[in-house]
């Protein structure tokens, strides 16, 4: 039953793969030919010929889009133009560290996000929900860079207390996780808040309070149990989301990622490289997205595929 | 989400409630207030001070805030071409909220529609809708408007159609999963046995019902949107010179915020206050449309008498 | 759960932590951030800004060097050279040489490397110095080389400064990332954060003080400038005028870029003399170049002062509405299309505040009444209205571009904008191109004369750009460094020319 399901998914997520690589092939193929940015701005048009050949982009599109499915049967990715090397290594190479970023950042959200959201729930209406409420929605709120900036100004070069960027010791985690967090944090306090006041009104929770259980272990243990599914559910479509600001505190920050690579080799046409960043990425997300799926199956009994 | 009934338009006794029940929340009726003021800057700010805003004043280049010696419309400092901060806020009010309602109002007929048709139908088309929600949701929507804008070309109309698509798969899943559980109930039935056909039973009974959730989802993306606008403009693809909206404010004045903090600090701050205005409603929208919470609403007023 | 929540959450920041590298730095090392990460470390494309910065003179070097002050090639691993006819060049090698590998250095490393670049097996930016000429290079002896090419090559000496020498056991057919030189450092890493040179104990000229350099890359000025400040970095080339706001440690200086907008005057209206005129007539130079920084020096001409060719005494274009105003009025009187919509080209990032110029020109444009529209391409789609074949379909256009001339020649410049198959040249004028062709082949001071009498008809009766200003580079230089940037910086940063202060 259960692997049926996951068979089912993977076919699933293999056809969008598919789908995913023929767009970004004709999309990308569209942006221009990369020979002019990789030549200098004075060479003849012999020597751009001579670049279109030495990379196969002389070829009719369809046949080089053929050329690139035959070559992915045999798992060669096509070679990085800029970096003269394969290009599936430049994105491998780079996933991990993005992984690391969105995992701890992820992480520390969730776990946030259920503290602080609870302990609102709580009382709602009351100072400590509050402010909550207005702060995790401001950070929530804010254009993302603009809080990077300000937080190198301020930490690191005001105060003094920060690396301004790069990576290396634990310090310099700080700043990048920080700004990758608030997002999530800011809609994850919501659903969090959302669910568990509902929880809280209903009849069972009425009982176990009427059992004399404590107020404490009413909300983390029991409440908190039943608004985890929602909680799982929109944090991963955040999950996903986390790549879109990876790309801007990459960048900001120096991290060798994943987004900040995508977003160099776009700029470049460096077409392999944009494929394999968005193979990797995709089954990435695929991958999560299955995981939910199968933990809402650990969390609710009730649901069975 | 819950599914949420918000109180008809229709009657205008709910209405008076609904402005009641705002009044009760300060944050909220705030909020409201604030955006009925954006409304009116979209409306009449490029009339009024749209010559301004364009007038060059390189004598007065990073004039710092807080002085009307210029004239009031100085008073939060110039630009980095010596144009009047307020008067760029005011009209770039425009832009900024017609690309994001237009994107958000595109994604949530498009996508709703399409959700709707794929809850209903059992066809193949339902499953090539799944996917391409799938394919949309499977990769980081920046990324994907980064290659289309590189495509196509960064203007308002291209940037409103691939904010609009990379916000689809939202609306898709929610319309669809609402339908998958109102088809069942017994008034569709009833309709089906009448003769009803499947259009109309879409479109007079299904599609109503499942409008008010795909209006709040769509006030909240409408935020997301206004970021994701802005962070494409970090990323030097959002709107063009010499168009600009708050999001490219921002983008332009971030080189600056050590020596003139205030060129970033405004458009950041007009943002903030947009987004977080949006996510305050909805979620008074939500306690309003939730009997559980709604209590809280009424109770207020009645303590208050 | 409280408790244990925090546990988990220290526990998952401490395993980061460690996943990355601690970088202790000691005296001897220097920390350098670069504006852009270097796609690659191929000696022979280290004319691209972020690779010469690292590569040139500290891993590879060349046979000449150009000197800053003067303009003229000096030794380097050639030692003399001489012309012995119009297209042949003998040169004198540098003895006791090693290549880092232990390689020597000599005739047939020279024949190797240049062969390398011109062999069309790998994609060389560097041999774009060159043009179309056909190079040939002979080992007479051990240490003395003849390089023949197919034209005359006057300035052979200066061209040879691009040539890398590599080590003979490089690739051929492949571009490499581990480049191997006979220069005073050698690459230790090279991965998507950093790349780490260290001294090469074999060179063979004076120690460098500094031992080890690590390069890292940001592209937002106000961090770099940000990490030299706090001592997280040594140095930073190219950072904002705004930027550099701390005269203690950010030097200006005269690099070797002239910002310009192109006129396309096959269109009308550009197509009337006067509607060019009145183009350079309607800016106010004062106010625009407060975008530039106060040191940026107006433009008459598209070579930088310095370069043989420029010169001194041609006016810029001064500001004058009334008279801009007065020419469109002429011109409009005999016919011509004033009206018409001209398209104004810029390109994001082309230089700090480029689209900031672009808007306030394009508001100064109209002021005097001309119909421009601004509209901001990326690098690829603008490099198609640069260079020849232009689009079709284009209509009236004004291209902003920046050109860089440091080799000290203006035959690096005249040619690809004036003559009728320069490949950035809008101009098609047959007694131009015979002139150029004159100036190409002169050497010694008629070649300077004939360059000045190129950029004084260019700008008095062609007028087919409209230079702006001799840009002005900016770097911050740590307190621990003795150095100061010049005109090279662009292109490369010696680290055996930089002191340390204790």
């Amino acid at each position: 039953m259960m692997l049926g399901y996951i068979g089912r998914r993977a076919y699933h997520s293999i056809l969008s793969v598919i789908g995913l690589l023929t767009l970004v092939f004709f999309l990308t193929r569209l942006t221009g030919d990369p020979s002019a940015l990789y030549l200098p701005l004075d060479s003849s048009v012999e020597a751009r010929e001579a670049f279109a050949r030495l990379n196969g982009l002389d070829q009719p599109l369809y046949v080089q889009f053929f050329q690139y499915l035959r070559d992915l049967l045999s798992f060669d990715f096509g070679e990085s133009l800029r970096q003269h090397r394969s290009a599936i290594d430049v994105a491998l190479e780079a996933f991990p560290q993005t992984l690391k970023l969105a995992v701890v950042a992820m992480t520390l959200s969730i776990l946030l996000a259920i503290l602080v959201g609870a302990l609102a729930a709580a009382r709602p209406g009351s100072l400590f929900d509050r402010i909550a409420g207005l702060v995790s929605l401001a950070g929530a709120s804010t254009p993302d860079f603009w809080i990077a900036i300000v937080g190198i100004l301020v930490f690191a070069v005001g105060l003094g207390l920060l690396p301004t960027s790069g990576t290396g010791s634990i310090l310099h985690w700080i700043m990048p996780v920080f700004v990758l967090m608030l997002r999530p944090f800011g809609l994850l306090v919501q659903v969090v808040r959302g669910t568990m006041i509902s929880a809280l009104a209903s009849p069972y929770i009425k009982t176990a309070h009427a059992k004399g259980m404590k107020r404490r272990k009413i909300i983390f243990g029991h409440a908190l149990r039943n608004s985890l599914l929602p909680v799982v559910t929109v944090a991963g479509d955040l999950t996903t989301g986390l790549i879109n600001g990876a790309v801007v505190v990459e960048t900001i920050f120096g991290w060798p990622g994943i987004g900040k690579l995508m977003i160099d080799s776009i700029i470049q046409r460096d077409f392999a490289v944009v494929q394999s960043t968005i193979l990797v990425t995709a089954i990435a997300i695929f991958i999560v997205n299955i995981a939910i799926d199968l933990l809402y199956v650990g969390l609710d009994p009730r649901i069975r595929y | 989400m819950t599914d949420l009934t918000l109180p008809s338009r229709k009657s205008p006794g709910n209405l008076r409630q609904l402005a009641i029940y705002l009044s009760r929340d300060k944050l909220a009726l705030v909020a409201a207030l604030f955006l009925a003021l954006l409304l009116l800057c979209v409306l009449l700010g490029p009339l009024l001070v749209g010559e301004q805003a364009a007038k060059l004043g390189l004598r007065q280049r990073n004039l710092p805030p807080f002085s009307v010696q210029q004239g009031w419309l100085y008073v939060l400092g110039a630009d980095t071409l010596g144009r009047p901060i307020l008067a760029r806020l005011i009209v770039g009010a425009q832009k900024t909220l017609t690309i994001a309602a237009a994107a958000v109002l595109c994604s949530m007929i498009v996508g709703g529609t399409l959700g709707l048709i794929a809850g209903y139908s059992e066809r193949w088309y339902s499953h090539v809708i799944q996917r391409l929600a799938d394919v949309i949701m499977s990769f980081p929507s920046l990324l994907l408007a980064l290659i289309v804008l590189y495509t196509l070309g960064p203007s308002m109309l291209n940037l409103i159609i691939v904010l609009a698509i990379t916000r689809m798969p939202i609306f898709i899943r929610t319309a669809r999963a609402e339908v998958l559980e109102l088809r069942e109930r017994m008034f569709v039935s009833a309709a089906r046995s009448m003769g009803a056909s499947s259009t109309r039973i879409l479109l007079r009974h299904i599609a109503p019902l499942a409008l008010p959730t795909l209006v709040t989802i769509a006030a909240i993306d409408f935020a997301t949107v206004i970021l994701t606008e802005s962070a494409l403009s970090f990323l030097g693809l959002g709107i063009q010179p010499p168009d600009f909206t708050w999001g490219a404010m921002v983008a332009n004045g971030r080189g600056y915020l050590a020596t003139a903090w205030w060129i970033a600090f405004w458009p950041g701050l007009a943002i903030l206050l947009t987004t977080l205005s949006l996510n305050i409603l909805s979620s008074w929208a939500r306690t309003v449309a939730d009997p559980q919470q709604r209590w809280r609403l009424q109770s207020l007023r009645k303590t208050a008498r | 759960m409280g408790s244990a929540s925090i546990r988990i959450m220290a526990g998952a920041l401490l395993a980061a932590g460690w996943a990355g590298s601690a970088m202790a730095q000691n005296a001897t090392e220097v920390r350098i951030v670069l504006p852009e990460q270097p796609a690659n470390l191929e000696p022979c494309g280290t004319i691209i800004t972020n690779v010469g910065q690292i590569l040139s003179r500290n891993v590879v070097e060349p046979l000449t060097v150009i000197d800053a002050a003067s303009g003229q090639p000096k030794p380097s691993l050639a030692t003399e050279w001489k012309q012995t006819d119009p297209n042949t060049w003998t040169l004198k090698l540098r003895e006791g040489v090693k290549f880092q590998d232990g390689a020597p250095f000599n005739a047939e490393a020279v024949k190797f490397s240049i062969e390398r670049m011109t062999g069309g097996k790998l994609t060389c930016s560097n041999i774009a110095k060159f043009g179309d000429a056909k190079l040939t290079v002979k080992a007479i002896d051990d240490l003395t080389v003849e390089i023949k090419s197919d034209k005359p090559q006057p300035i052979l000496p200066t061209l040879l400064s691009v040539v890398m020498i590599v080590s003979p056991n490089t690739p051929v057919d492949k571009a490499v990332n581990d480049p191997v030189g006979t220069g005073p450092f050698k690459l230790s890493s090279f991965t998507p954060q950093t790349v780490v040179i260290d001294a090469f104990d074999g060179y063979w000229g004076k120690k460098p003080a500094i031992t080890k350099a690590s390069y890292v890359w940001r592209p937002e000025s106000s961090i770099r400038a940000a990490m030299v400040e706090t001592g997280e970095a040594d140095l930073t080339p190219s950072i904002a005028a705004q930027d550099a706001s701390n005269p203690e440690t950010d030097f200006a200086y005269l690099n070797s870029e002239t910002t310009a907008i192109r006129i396309d005057a096959g269109f009308a209206p550009l197509d009337d003399v006067r509607i060019r005129k009145a183009l350079n007539l309607a800016i106010d130079w004062e106010g625009l170049g407060q975008l530039f920084g106060a040191d940026a020096k107006r433009a008459s001409q598209m070579s930088v002062p310095g370069i043989n060719g420029h010169d001194d005494k041609l006016e810029p274009w001064p500001y004058d509405a009334e008279k801009a105003r007065a020419l469109i009025a002429e011109a409009k009187a005999a016919g011509v299309p004033v009206d018409t919509e001209i398209e104004l080209i810029g390109r994001n990032g082309i230089y700090p505040n480029g689209a900031e110029a672009m808007e306030a020109m394009m508001a100064m444009w109209q002021d005097v009444g001309l119909n421009v529209k601004l509209t901001m391409l990326d690098v690829n789609d603008w490099l198609r209205f640069l260079q020849k074949p232009f689009p079709e379909g284009r209509g009236p256009n004004l291209l902003q571009m920046m050109h860089d001339n440091n080799k000290g020649d203006a035959a690096f410049t005249i040619p690809i904008f004036y003559t009728s198959n320069g490949s950035y040249s809008t101009v098609s004028d047959p007694a131009l191109d015979k002139q150029v062709a004159e100036a190409m082949a002169s050497t010694g001071e008629a070649r300077t004369a004939n360059f000045k009498a190129i950029f004084d008809k260019v700008r008095n009766d062609v007028v087919t750009d409209i230079p702006m200003f001799h840009m002005i580079g900016y770097t911050r230089v740590g307190k621990r460094l003795d150095w100061k940037p010049d005109i090279t910086t662009n292109s490369e940063i010696p680290l055996a020319n930089i002191g340390l202060k204790n």
